[in-house]
Formats: structure tokens, C-alpha cells, sequence
């Protein structure tokens, strides 16, 4: 590396630097000559560009954002965005044009230079304008980006309960503290990039896609990640705009996001509507369970949503064994900005759904929810008629009640609840991982990139276990497309068992030569020795996991929610690093909390955001949250490191417990997050 | 555009320089001075990640223009440890894993070291309020909190450390 | 997000800065601690080509009582009133208010002048000075004027402050012994500006009846409101929950909260009138306790 002054140690990930303020995040990065990039955006939902003067825009740079990253849909063509906005615009916010100065005040001077005539049109702001209202996009039917089932549709049957409600989550902006950002430079023929984010193979794959790029004349490295939540795994159009400026102008362009372009135009996540309905005996028991779920796509297909409708009717039935099954998922075009995933990506919805007609039947029969639960699980494993497999729920789910102590709090208070759900991780397609010894040192890189999580810890210690060398030996690097030749993504829970599984399988081939090297394998023979292991680890089993969460809580006469008590208890196959583990659940289930309480994307009827700060979205501070009990179940996984997902379970778990808590408490049937005073008040 | 004349001490350090008035003290911190350490997380004065101290007490440097700052003494996250010697504070948010992406952290700190000048024993309310105008995003603040004590802890460990060798 | 350019002036005395106020006219704007300005600046929401720092004026930043007022220096900041003794033991509704603005970094920086005079309806000191009966002094280049604190704000983000004029000192009349108040505000989020706040403050006499009422409303108009009509039904009584509840009633009648990103106009006056109702009762047992 010889643009940069940063030595290989500040390419590591090193948390302790940040206590220093040492960190080496994107906006660190100042290299000689760098313009900076700014963007030009739409102050429109919708409109038609009659002309635009000035910037680089689309009339120069016509490229389509590529479909990659985590459930990326290429198949939508029609509706793949464009980097800059030609024709039409259609979202606040869309990129229109960009400009570039020698510092960022200069750059944002520039705006100003740019003319562009609009004329307003008449936006599809919700999703029933989306289903009633001619298509967005010229070239499509309809405003459905896709419609999908799963499970097969079955005659209504003549049960002694049936139930229907419709539930919804309201947009959240993924808000990392960190907002996104970018350096592109170009030089001697190659495209360096370096990119807060959670996989630089998703990066360099997009850019070489939508610029056309031949794949080794371009590297991308991962800076520090100031979070992500799944908002920075795949690409955005200012990361194309600044690469292609930096080829056009040979110098390096750098763009960071400003906290209002974030809320504006990166892909928030849920936004998910189901209507549902369940039949049920009189004992508890569910048998059938239809659903109709839609998903708020926004205006491009160059997100998640076509692929979170059918991703959520799978996960329909959740935990439980109902033997009859069938849900329509549809994602639908709006003007809006395009959905993406956040923390649980479908995963949230769908558990949403099914626990709150849960919670429903219970009330309706009068029973304790936790019976109900107990009728709907089996204790043998189970695939339901959706199309997920379940190990046997049961006997976890009995040790929840008991870990959770629900029974105890169910007589203190009447504001308790409880939740059950079964995380599916993204394990698939697997992760690669590489390995290099040398100089009596260990060196890790992986596919997927660390935002936060602590990735080193587990590396350290998967490779300290497979290859019996001190930890303080290994080093796990940050996310280089330079050191490994493919790779997925941190996302969907996956790190742990996709990663970990990449690391020992990498160890383990590095052993085995040393063995055929040496005749035996000692740490001492692999540190005096020189190797190099690139493995990509398959995954196509399915991992799923079950957790748990309880919730208990007070409401104010001003209807403000008081949480006393939330709770966890999860299975995480094998605590890689006790400490890490602990550390996700804590800020999931302020995340969990953030989406039941405060957080939310809003809208008026123009299509303008009136979300304006992330204060505004709603994310929890300090004063909002409460301590955390968290309990960990440890069943080992079938991977040989024996770990499973986790990093979603808490926003999966929370809403739910916390939204049947605030029901009990308030009296009132809820349907939507965030539940707000407003609806609470007396 | 007239620059402005300003001189002001930065962790210690005086230094005289030439500013745009419209300059954020994040930016000249950041890019002037190289002090990477400050960072910006929002626009609207709510994340924190760019709290610094101001003659002392914690302040956002991006809700600040430098030249507001002329003739102060500004204490970024360089310059509270002394030498290779962590403060407790930093000390206590790694041994009580403070911190998750890094990205708040530095703030999270700067509030905390100005807590912790004002009240030597804040309680976990006390802490809570105090950096309610600090944004984390990953630990759901918990273990901030336990850091903010421990560091508490440390540093009166260490004062009465130096007390006891000044006896001596 | 990056501020336009402007010219900056850091005056030390006052006639500097009002004859600089004077010469600029409507294209400069005054800056105390910047905590409401700079986020305008930097979202280009607003832009000055002068910018008169007002911060280093001497003698701007005290809390004492003088004769028969509490006067507060336009450029004390919202932390040293939270952390003042004084405030602490004698005017404990301006310490509440104070520490519930913002968060405390920008305390730390905002002070109660410029809380008061970006003319904010939902700044909180602008109704807290009106319930105590406060008054401001404004100096310009004639010399001082004292107005009421409760005219002084005319509309959105509009006050009485001519050309050349600056927001010098706050002056709240001395709380006389049986007298209680308090400050309470109802937020969407923790630190956010609230959906609606209200300040009272109440006096009472010697057969525990209210002599004197003053009450402030924030966030639930077009600019910080005074309850008057609230405030005369509760004179001369002594408060139970059926007064507390009536005066409630005619406080939230003297509201006018609009529908935004808060909340309905119907659900700002439903608290209203529950803070209504907790602020009489809280005040009048403070007032009692005296």
C-alpha cells in the first residue's frame, strides 16, 4: 500500500485504539489531492427532470446501480436504479447530480451551481396508493416489484376460532453512529476504494458491475465501520459517482454522508404490512394460518425488497408446528427511498406477525400466552408447510419460561410479556476466509467484514483451538478484496458460523500441511514454517436457533412506556467470546426497543421526509433504556466450532415481548411499531 | 473572505492559526490539526461524537465555530491520556468493553472525563443523564454506564495513589 | 454540513457590538453560544453575511439577586443556572427548566439569552421568565429598556427586538416565602424539543390561598403562551384536584397547538392538561412547604 500512510498494523481490527481516538475510519483517510464529493439531490418524491444544468450528472455518467449484497435481486431490471436520476426522480433525496471541491465547504459552495428545472408530479406515497395507482416506473404493469407464495392455499376450514388482524412496522432508518462514506482513487490504471462497510466483495463486485470495471483493475479495503446494521452491505450510487470522478479527474474523491442524506437516501429497513389470519381450536392450538404480506420497496428494486416478501412469508409461522399454511408476499413501488436491510431484515416482520396473533388467540380463549405457545410446539422436529425447518421447540422454549422467570412475574405485574421466535441465519452460501503464516505470526482476513461485532475475538480464538498457537499471535484484518479473492458479507446473523466455520476449515488445511510437510503437527513446526490458506466454506444446512425475550412495563399517565425489566434468553450454539455475545444482545435489544418505542420513517402525503434529524427517528439515548438481563442457552451447533447466529435475535425477540407487555399494561389491542404516548395516553 | 487571526491551546499545545470564520471546530481539530480522534456523527447537535472540552467542560465541536474558540483551551480525546498512559477512563472502556464500532467512544470519554471532574461518584442515573447527549448505537449504553464506573473507580484509585506518594 | 461563508466579529463591549448591529442591519445576526444558530448555518436553512459573536462582551454572565429582582446575564449559559447554588436553593423552576433543555453539552454552550431571544415557541426559558412575572432588559443604542418577558416574544421566532438591540439581562422579582413552582415537559423523545411544557408558579397566602399565579405554555402555539385566564381562576383559591382539573380546563382553552411531527393538536392539549393538573398540584405543595 503506498498511498496511504497507514502502517499494517492500522489495517487491523485493534478496538482498543478507539479509547485514543486512534481509530482509522473514512473520513480519517486524507489523501494529497483529495476533492470532495458532493451530491445534488431530489427535493421531489416525484417529478420529471426537464433539464439540469451543471455538476456531473446523468447525462455524463449513465450507469445502473448493480444488485448486490445481502438479498440482492438482479432479476429486477426494470426497476433498477439509476446512478443519477435521468428523466425522473423519484424519491426525496435521489441523486441528481454531484460536484467537487478542494474541501468539503467548497464542495457543498458548488451545490449551488447546479440548475435543474423539476416538474412536480403526483407521488405514491403509501402502499395502498402503490396497489391502487398507475406503476412508477414506465415498463411495468404495476407498482408490484414481485409477488410470491409460500406453502400451498387451502379451503378455509370450519374452525371453532378464526382470527384476523393486520400488523405493520414502520420504517426504520438503520442510523449507524457513523454515517457512509467513501475514498476512490484512481492511479497507474488501478481503482483503490476504501469504504466503511460490512463487505468489501459486495462493493468491488457492484462498482466493476455498474462501471464496467475489469474485476483486477480494482481493489477494495474496509475502513474502520462505525456501525452498519445492514445498511452498508451493498453498493449505493455516490460510491459509483466517486469512483468514476476519480478516474475522470485522476485525483482521489472522497464523500461522507451527511446525517440528513442518511435518513433521506440510505436504505432504511422494515416497512412491512401483513394482514393475517389464523384458525384455532379451542385448546390452543393453531391449524392453519394464512397471510398477506406487503413490503414497502420504495422506489428502486436496488434494495432488499424483492426478496423480503418472500423471505418473511417463509418465516410466517415462526416457531410453531401449524400444519397448514399459506402466505402471498408482495413488494410494492412507492416513492420513497429504497428499502434495505436493517438488523433482522424480514426476520422482525415475520416474527412480528405470527407472535402477535399468538398473543391475540390467547386473549381471545382467555388461556396464558405461554400455554397457547406450549400447544403450537412440538418436541420432535418439524418443517412447516412454508418451507422452514425447525428442530424440536419445545423443550427450549420450557427452560425460556423458567430462565425468564415468567411464571414469577406474570403475579407481580400485569404489564408482562413474552416472546418466542426461531432465528434463521443467512448462513448461506458459506464465507471465505484466509490465512497466512509467517514470521512467526498468524494472519486473518475474512469475506465478511466486522462493523462492530469484534470479529477478532472469535478469529483469535478459533485459530488459538484448531492450531493450539497464543492468541496474541493472530491478527484478523480488515475486509480487503486485495487478500481475498471472493467473499460474502457481515450480515444476517452469519459472522460467527460462516466466518468461524471459514477460519477452522482454513486451519485445518494449513495443518494438514504441516503434517504432510513434518510427519507430525506441532504450533512450533506451523510458526517456524511459511503458509498461505484461502478457503471458501460452503453452507447449505440450516442453522436455525431459538430465543426468547420477556418484557415488563409501567405506563405513565402521559402514556410514556416505562420498561422495569428485559429480558433474553438465547441460544447461541457455543459463546465464541462471552463478552462479545453479551455485548450484541445488550445493543439489539436496545435496538428492539428503539423500533418498538421511538423509532420511525415518516412521510407526508407530498412524499416529503419529515423525519429531519436522528433525533427525530427516534434513536434510544441513554435515559430511554433500561438495564438488560441476558441469559445464554449454549446447544452446539452441527458446525465443527459449534457456534450459531445471534446478532439478530434480540431485535427479533424484543418488539415482541415488549409490544404484549405494553398491551397487557395499557389495555389496548396494538398492531403497528412504534408504539407511541400518543396512543397510549389516557 | 476574511479569514480570522485566532490562537488557542489544543491538549496543551498553543497554537496560532488562520481560519475561515465559517470553519466548524470539528473540522479544524479534524483536518487542521490532525486530531482524527473528534468525529461527526449528525447535523443537528444531537449524536456527541464530536464532544471535545472547552476550558474543561464537554461541548460539541461540531455546534461550534473556531473562532469561537479563540483564546480557549480545547482537550480533545489525544490529549487526556498522559504519555503512553491511558487515563482510567480508557482504561476502564476496554476492560469493560465500553464500546462496540469505536465511533462514539471518544465522545462517550470526553463526557464521562467531565462528569467525573464535576462528581467523582455519579451514580448510574447520574451517568445516564450525563451523556444523554451522546449517541450510541451498538452497546445499548449498559456497558458504557459499567465503564463510566469503573473508570470512576480507577481514577480515585489513582488519586489517592499520587496523594499517598505525595505524603511519603 | 458546512455553513456558507460570512464575516465574523467578536466585539468585547457592548456599543461595539450594537453599533456593528446598527451598521449591518438585517443582513447580521447576533450569536451568544451558538446552539440554535450554528445548526441553522450549517444546514444552510439560514445564512448571514455578518455573524456578530455577542459571547465575549463582558460582564454578560451573572446570577444575583439586587434589591427586589434575580437578575440573570443574557450570556449565562443553561449549565450554570442548572449547577448555581442561588437557583438551586431559592428558584428551583428555573433549574428544572434548565436541566431539561437539550442535553448537557449543549447546556454547556446555549445560554439564556439566546434561549430566550431566537424567539422559539418551543424554547422552554421564554415561558418559565413569564410565569415568574420576569423582565427583560434590552440594550440598544439609545441605551436600556426593560420590557415584560411575557410581550417580548410576538410570533414564530419574531420578538420586540428593534435594529441594534441586544437581549442584555433577564429579571425575575424575588420569590417572597410562600411560594412554589415547577416545569414540566412532556418529550416524543428524551432530549428532543417537547410536545408541550408548561410553567407554573404560584404564591399563596397566609389562609393558603393563591395570591398570585403566573403560567407559561410551550410548544403549544405559534410562541410561548401566558395561561392568563388560568392564571385569575386559580387566584384566590385554595387548589384541590376539582380547581386543578378546572384550571386545566381553561388552560388548555387559551392553547393553540398545531398538528406536526409531535403529535395531533388534540393529543398536545390532552397533555396539557394532564401536566396542567400535575404543575398546580406539584406548585402549590412546593408553595405550601415554604
Amino acid at each position: 500500500m503506498t498511498v496511504l500512510n497507514w502502517k499494517e498494523g492500522d489495517l487491523a481490527y485493534d478496538s482498543s485504539v478507539f479509547v485514543k481516538g486512534k481509530g482509522h475510519f473514512v473520513d480519517d483517510l486524507n489523501l494529497p489531492g483529495t476533492l470532495f464529493m458532493s451530491v445534488l439531490r431530489s427535493p421531489y418524491a416525484r417529478a420529471r427532470i426537464l433539464s439540469i444544468k451543471g455538476g456531473l450528472n446523468g447525462s455524463e455518467l449513465k450507469a445502473k446501480m448493480a444488485s448486490v449484497g445481502e438479498g440482492a435481486d438482479p432479476s429486477q431490471s426494470v426497476s433498477i436504479q439509476p446512478v443519477f436520476a435521468t428523466g425522473y426522480v423519484n424519491y426525496v433525496g435521489e441523486p441528481v447530480a454531484a460536484v467537487f471541491g478542494d474541501d468539503r465547504y467548497k464542495a457543498t459552495d458548488l451545490l449551488e451551481t447546479v440548475e435543474v428545472d423539476y416538474e412536480p408530479m403526483k407521488p405514491v406515497v403509501t402502499m395502498d396508493d402503490a396497489l391502487k395507482f398507475p406503476p412508477i416506473h414506465s415498463g411495468m404493469k404495476s407498482n408490484i416489484l414481485v409477488q410470491s407464495s409460500r406453502g400451498s392455499d387451502f379451503k378455509d376450514p370450519d374452525s371453532p376460532i378464526v382470527l384476523e388482524d393486520t400488523l405493520e412496522n414502520e420504517r426504520v432508518a438503520t442510523n449507524p453512529i457513523e454515517p457512509r462514506g467513501i475514498v476512490a482513487s484512481y492511479s497507474d490504471g488501478m481503482l483503490n476504494v476504501w469504504v466503511s462497510t460490512q463487505s468489501v466483495h459486495s462493493i468491488k463486485d457492484g462498482l466493476v458491475e455498474s462501471l464496467d470495471l475489469r474485476p483486477d483493475a480494482i481493489r477494495v479495503m474496509q475502513t474502520d465501520t462505525g456501525g452498519a446494521f445492514g445498511s452498508k452491505g451493498g453498493l449505493y450510487p455516490e460510491y459509483v459517482m466517486a469512483s468514476y470522478a476519480s478516474m475522470k479527474y485522476g485525483r482521489p474523491v472522497k464523500w461522507i454522508e451527511t446525517r440528513r442524506e442518511h435518513l433521506s437516501s440510505t436504505n432504511p429497513g422494515r416497512g412491512v404490512r401483513g394482514k393475517v389470519k389464523i384458525f384455532a381450536e379451542r385448546d390452543g392450538r393453531i391449524t392453519g394460518l394464512k397471510g398477506d404480506v406487503l413490503v414497502d420497496a420504495g422506489a428502486y428494486g436496488t434494495g432488499i425488497a424483492s426478496f423480503s416478501a418472500g423471505f418473511i412469508a417463509m418465516m410466517m409461522t415462526g416457531p410453531y408446528s401449524i400444519e397448514n399454511g399459506y402466505v402471498i408476499g408482495r413488494s410494492v413501488l412507492t416513492n420513497k427511498v429504497p428499502q434495505g436491510p436493517y438488523r433482522g431484515a424480514g426476520r422482525p416482520e415475520a416474527s412480528f406477525f405470527i407472535e402477535r396473533m399468538v398473543d391475540l388467540l390467547a386473549d381471545e380463549l382467555k388461556m396464558d400466552p405461554v400455554d397457547v405457545r406450549l400447544a403450537n410446539m412440538s418436541d420432535k422436529a418439524f418443517t412447516s408447510p412454508l418451507g422452514m425447518k425447525i428442530e424440536p421447540a419445545k423443550p427450549f422454549f420450557e427452560s425460556a419460561v423458567r430462565e425468564l422467570e415468567y411464571r414469577r412475574e406474570v403475579k407481580l405485574t400485569n404489564g408482562v410479556g413474552l416472546s418466542f421466535f426461531v432465528l434463521v441465519p443467512a448462513v448461506y452460501p458459506g464465507e471465505s476466509a484466509r490465512i497466512i503464516v509467517k514470521d512467526g505470526m498468524v494472519k486473518v482476513w475474512l469475506g465478511g467484514n466486522s462493523h462492530g461485532q469484534g470479529h477478532e475475538n472469535f478469529a483469535r480464538k478459533l485459530v488459538n483451538e484448531e492450531l493450539g498457537v497464543p492468541e496474541n499471535i493472530v491478527t484478523l484484518f480488515r475486509g480487503d478484496t486485495g487478500m481475498t479473492l471472493d467473499g460474502v458479507g457481515s450480515w444476517g446473523s452469519r459472522s460467527a458460523i460462516a466466518a468461524g466455520a471459514a477460519i477452522v476449515a482454513a486451519c485445518r488445511k494449513i495443518k494438514k500441511k504441516v503434517e504432510e510437510e513434518n510427519g507430525n503437527y506441532s504450533p512450533e513446526l506451523l510458526l517456524s514454517g511459511s503458509y498461505d490458506e484461502f478457503v471458501y466454506e460452503e453452507q447449505k444446512m440450516s442453522l436455525n436457533s431459538f430465543g426468547a425475550n420477556l418484557a415488563t412495563v409501567e405506563i405513565g399517565k402521559l402514556g410514556n412506556v416505562k420498561i422495569k425489566k428485559c429480558a433474553a434468553y438465547y441460544d447461541v450454539g457455543r459463546a465464541l467470546n462471552r463478552d462479545m455475545v453479551i455485548g450484541q444482545i445488550q445493543g439489539g435489544m436496545a435496538q428492539g426497543i428503539g423500533q418498538t418505542l421511538h423509532e420511525g420513517l415518516y412521510y407526508n402525503e407530498d412524499g416529503q421526509l419529515i423525519t429531519s434529524s436522528i433525533s427525530d427517528a427516534g434513536v434510544p439515548l441513554a435515559e430511554d433504556l433500561p438495564n438488560f438481563t441476558v441469559k445464554i442457552a449454549e446447544h452446539r451447533s452441527s458446525l465443527p466450532h459449534g457456534a450459531k447466529g445471534l446478532g439478530e435475535s434480540p431485535t427479533i425477540g424484543v418488539p415482541t415481548a415488549l409490544i404484549r407487555a405494553i398491551e397487557k399494561a395499557s389495555g389496548k389491542r396494538l398492531r403497528k411499531t412504534p408504539v407511541t404516548p400518543e396512543e397510549l395516553i389516557q | 473572505m476574511s479569514m480570522s487571526k485566532i490562537k488557542l491551546t489544543i491538549n496543551g499545545k498553543e497554537i496560532d492559526a488562520e481560519v475561515e470564520p465559517r470553519k466548524l471546530l470539528v473540522h479544524f481539530l479534524r483536518e487542521d490539526m490532525g486530531l482524527t480522534g473528534t468525529h461527526v456523527g449528525c447535523d443537528t447537535s444531537n449524536c456527541g461524537a464530536c464532544t471535545v472540552l472547552l476550558n474543561g467542560k464537554a461541548v460539541k465541536s461540531c455546534t461550534m465555530l473556531v473562532v469561537q474558540a479563540d483564546g480557549r483551551e480545547v482537550t480533545t480525546i489525544e490529549g487526556i491520556s498522559s504519555g503512553d498512559e491511558m487515563h482510567p477512563l480508557q482504561r476502564a472502556f476496554i476492560q469493560k468493553h465500553g464500546l462496540q464500532c469505536g465511533y462514539c467512544t471518544s465522545g462517550m470519554i470526553l463526557t464521562s472525563f467531565w462528569l467525573l471532574s464535576k462528581n467523582k461518584n455519579p451514580t448510574e442515573e447520574e451517568i445516564r443523564k450525563a451523556i444523554s447527549g451522546n449517541l450510541c448505537r451498538c452497546t445499548g449504553y449498559q456497558s458504557i454506564v459499567e465503564s463510566v464506573k469503573y473508570g470512576a473507580q480507577l481514577l480515585k484509585e489513582e488519586q489517592k495513589g499520587e496523594q499517598e506518594i505525595r505524603v511519603r | 454540513m458546512h455553513p456558507s461563508s460570512f464575516e465574523y466579529f467578536a466585539p468585547k463591549r457592548m456599543e461595539e457590538a450594537i453599533d456593528l448591529l446598527t451598521k449591518f442591519g438585517e443582513e447580521a445576526k447576533i450569536m451568544a453560544g451558538g446552539q440554535s444558530l450554528i445548526p441553522l448555518l450549517k444546514l444552510r436553512m439560514a445564512s448571514f453575511p455578518y455573524v456578530i459573536d455577542i459571547s465575549r462582551i463582558q460582564g454578560l454572565d451573572y446570577i444575583e439577586e439586587k434589591g427586589k429582582f434575580l437578575e440573570i446575564g443574557a450570556l449565562t449559559t443553561l449549565s450554570e443556572i442548572e449547577d448555581s447554588e442561588l437557583i438551586k436553593e431559592r428558584y428551583r423552576i428555573l433549574r428544572e427548566a434548565a436541566a431539561q433543555i437539550a442535553d448537557p453539552l449543549v447546556r454547556n454552550r446555549g445560554t439564556i439569552g439566546g434561549n430566550i431571544s431566537h424567539g422559539d415557541p418551543s424554547n422552554d426559558m421564554p415561558a418559565v421568565i413569564m410565569a415568574l412575572d420576569g423582565k427583560l432588559e434590552i440594550t440598544g443604542k439609545q441605551g436600556k429598556r426593560v420590557v415584560e418577558a411575557s410581550s417580548f416574544i410576538t410570533d414564530s421566532f419574531t420578538t420586540l427586538l428593534q435594529e441594534g438591540e441586544i437581549l442584555s439581562k433577564i429579571m425575575v422579582p424575588v420569590f417572597d416565602g410562600s411560594s412554589g413552582g415547577c416545569y414540566i415537559k412532556q418529550k416524543k423523545n428524551a432530549g428532543d424539543f417537547s410536545v408541550a411544557a408548561i410553567a407554573v408558579h404560584l404564591s399563596i397566602d397566609k389562609e393558603e390561598k393563591v395570591r398570585r399565579a403566573g403560567i407559561g405554555l410551550t410548544s403549544v402555539g405559534p410562541r410561548p403562551l401566558r395561561a392568563e385566564k388560568g392564571e385569575r381562576f386559580l387566584e384566590g383559591k385554595r387548589i384541590n384536584d376539582s380547581v386543578a382539573s378546572e384550571a386545566a380546563n381553561i388552560i388548555v382553552s387559551e392553547s393553540d397547538p398545531t398538528s406536526d411531527f409531535y403529535g395531533s393538536a388534540d393529543y398536545k392539549k390532552k397533555v396539557l392538561n394532564k401536566i396542567a393538573v400535575e404543575a398546580i398540584n406539584t406548585s402549590y405543595e412546593r408553595a405550601m412547604v415554604r
